[in-house]
């Protein structure tokens, strides 16, 4: 395997406060790594350092070799709040990354129709993000960032905010498009479930500060379609994290119990 | 101060008989406000008071600009008027939103000149005039200065308002696709501002025509406030109801304008953030 990002070492620190520490993890070129933990383990914070928006307090993390200190080119992210520009027309959002990116109009002309009609949203170019689902601004925040053709796709709990059913459609939808175009991916959730479905491993964060307590290989055939929810391999990688991360929410909880 | 409309257009379930009727009760109010007007100024008031008939009747000759020579005439005076007005307000739009984005994304801007712009906002700009005379002699540059200030300072802390209360995830969108500090300030801040900016221009219309005439009161300056003065003083009072009226009418219009601007250029902003 080779390995598209280096995470070595990295911890972070914001005042007192630890959020996670030691963390070494490599993640492939055609590879999608699913990190899972409870809330407030940092998993979010890791994603943001591997996009350069937050610096780790020690540690390094390498793209293709290069350091990041700034959002990497090549590198884009689809955030949990969605953070489309509510001023836009899904059109003008899905383009926002080319155009700062400084592509051309042709480029522009030719990449935006085809990530809309990708994400399955023709039809909806000139609608504005209140006029629409959440599942839908979702499909626009994925097609925004697929549109500067990416390498690597951090994915920040993309479908935490989405109803159950839509997001089931999302994730399959989410794998159809990776398949045709596998690139590098780290794919934030808490949901069990949904970090097993994805991953070809999963990285269970634990403890606080947190650090990579487990990293499980799904073992799961690609292309995943919906048999794989039902298959004993997707059910026992289900479990394993399952009690992994029980026992930390047990441990939690009691805690809380402690400090009232 | 950020009075930011909340809903841009809203809903009406009885439209056509609601609409008409409000109409109507306004037109009512109107004749009634008028004849009450006339009632009173023809039996209890000197006869050089204008009422709404010698209004009327002025409003020919004062349109044609058929005055007396030597005196003011209404066009020009409209024209100089509106012209500083807009004037002003295209200097106070462009300084206020360049220093209102700097004070709400640079802190230092916003330690170093938030005080001064509140303070400014808070007094009476017109109070200035008499010193700004000293500054720029009894001139026209004077009404300049202080309509312009007017302009500026609501939109400057409107465009502040608005910056500061930027989401802080659209910055973080826009530096994951690596944008420079400028794409962030106006393409970012300065479009998520615009319900604030909007509103900012709103009281910078009015404020802008109160500063207009008043500079003109003061410094003697061609234009409506001096047509006011001068018809007012020489007993013309009919042709400076005109003027008033015009004055009336130009904020109606403006507002109506700024009301369509709004629906024009937030067609996003419909709901409350």
């Amino acid at each position: 395997m080779n390995a598209r990002i280096k995470i070595d070492g990295v911890a972070k620190q914001f005042g007192d406060l630890s959020v996670f520490h030691d963390i070494d993890l490599e993640i492939g070129e055609r590879e999608i790594v699913s990190i899972v933990g409870p809330s407030g383990c940092g998993k979010t914070t890791l994603l943001r350092c591997i996009d350069g928006l937050v610096e780790p307090s020690a540690g390094e993390i390498r793209i293709d070799g290069a350091k990041v200190v700034g959002p990497p080119k090549g590198v884009a992210v689809v955030f949990q709040h969605f953070g489309l520009f509510p001023w836009k027309t899904v059109y003008e959002n899905v383009a926002y990354g080319l155009r700062l990116g400084g592509a051309s109009k042709e480029q522009i002309r030719e990449s935006v129709p085809r990530h809309i009609e990708l994400v399955g949203l023709r039809g909806f170019e000139k609608a504005y993000p209140y006029q629409l689902s959440g599942g839908m601004q979702q499909r626009t925040g994925l097609a925004r960032a697929l549109a500067t053709d990416p390498h690597v796709l951090l994915m920040d709990e993309p479908f935490a905010s989405i109803d159950a059913q839509t997001r089931e459609i999302l994730q399959f939808e989410l794998l159809r498009i990776w398949d045709s175009r596998p690139m590098s991916m780290v794919f934030v959730t808490h949901s069990i479930e949904e970090a097993v479905l994805m991953g070809d491993r999963v990285v269970v964060l634990r403890g606080r500060p947190s650090s990579v307590h487990e990293v499980i290989e799904t073992g799961l055939p690609r292309p995943r379609t919906r048999d794989v929810l039902s298959s004993p391999r997707f059910n026992e990688v289900r479990e394993h994290v399952w009690s992994r991360l029980m026992h930390e929410a047990e441990q939690a909880e009691r805690e809380l119990q402690e400090v009232r | 101060m950020s009075a930011v409309p909340h809903e841009v257009t809203l809903a009406r379930p009885f439209q056509l008989g609601a609409g008409a009727q409000r109409a109507l009760i306004r037109i009512a109010t109107g004749v009634v406000l008028l004849v009450a007007w006339e009632l009173l100024v023809r039996y209890f008031a000197p006869p050089f008071v204008a009422r709404p008939v010698t209004v009327a009747r002025a409003l020919p000759h004062v349109l044609a600009n058929h005055l007396p020579p030597g005196t003011p005439t209404f066009w020009g005076a409209a024209g100089a008027t509106v012209t500083a007005a807009f004037e002003g307000l295209a200097i106070g739009l462009l300084a206020g939103v360049l220093v209102g984005l700097t004070m709400g994304r640079l802190r230092t801007a916003d330690r170093l000149l938030r005080f001064y712009v509140s303070a400014f906002f808070a007094m009476p700009i017109i109070a200035l005039v008499p010193v700004m005379t000293l500054w720029f002699g009894y001139t026209g540059t004077v009404r300049l200065a202080i309509v312009s200030l007017g302009a500026f300072l609501p939109v400057c802390l409107n465009v502040y308002d608005g910056t500061r209360s930027l989401p802080a995830h659209y910055v973080e969108v826009a530096r994951s696709y690596h944008a420079h500090w400028w794409n962030v300030w106006f393409g970012i801040a300065l479009p998520a501002s615009l319900p604030y900016l909007l509103a900012g221009f709103r009281l910078a219309v009015g404020r802008v025509l109160v500063a207009a005439v008043i500079a003109e009161y003061i410094v003697s300056l061609k234009g409506l406030g001096y047509f006011i003065l001068y018809d007012g003083r020489t007993f013309h009072q009919p042709e400076m109801m005109v003027a008033v009226l015009f004055l009336a009418l130009l904020g109606v219009v403006v507002n109506a304008a700024a009301d369509v601007a709004t629906r024009r250029l937030l067609p996003w902003y419909r709901r409350s953030e």
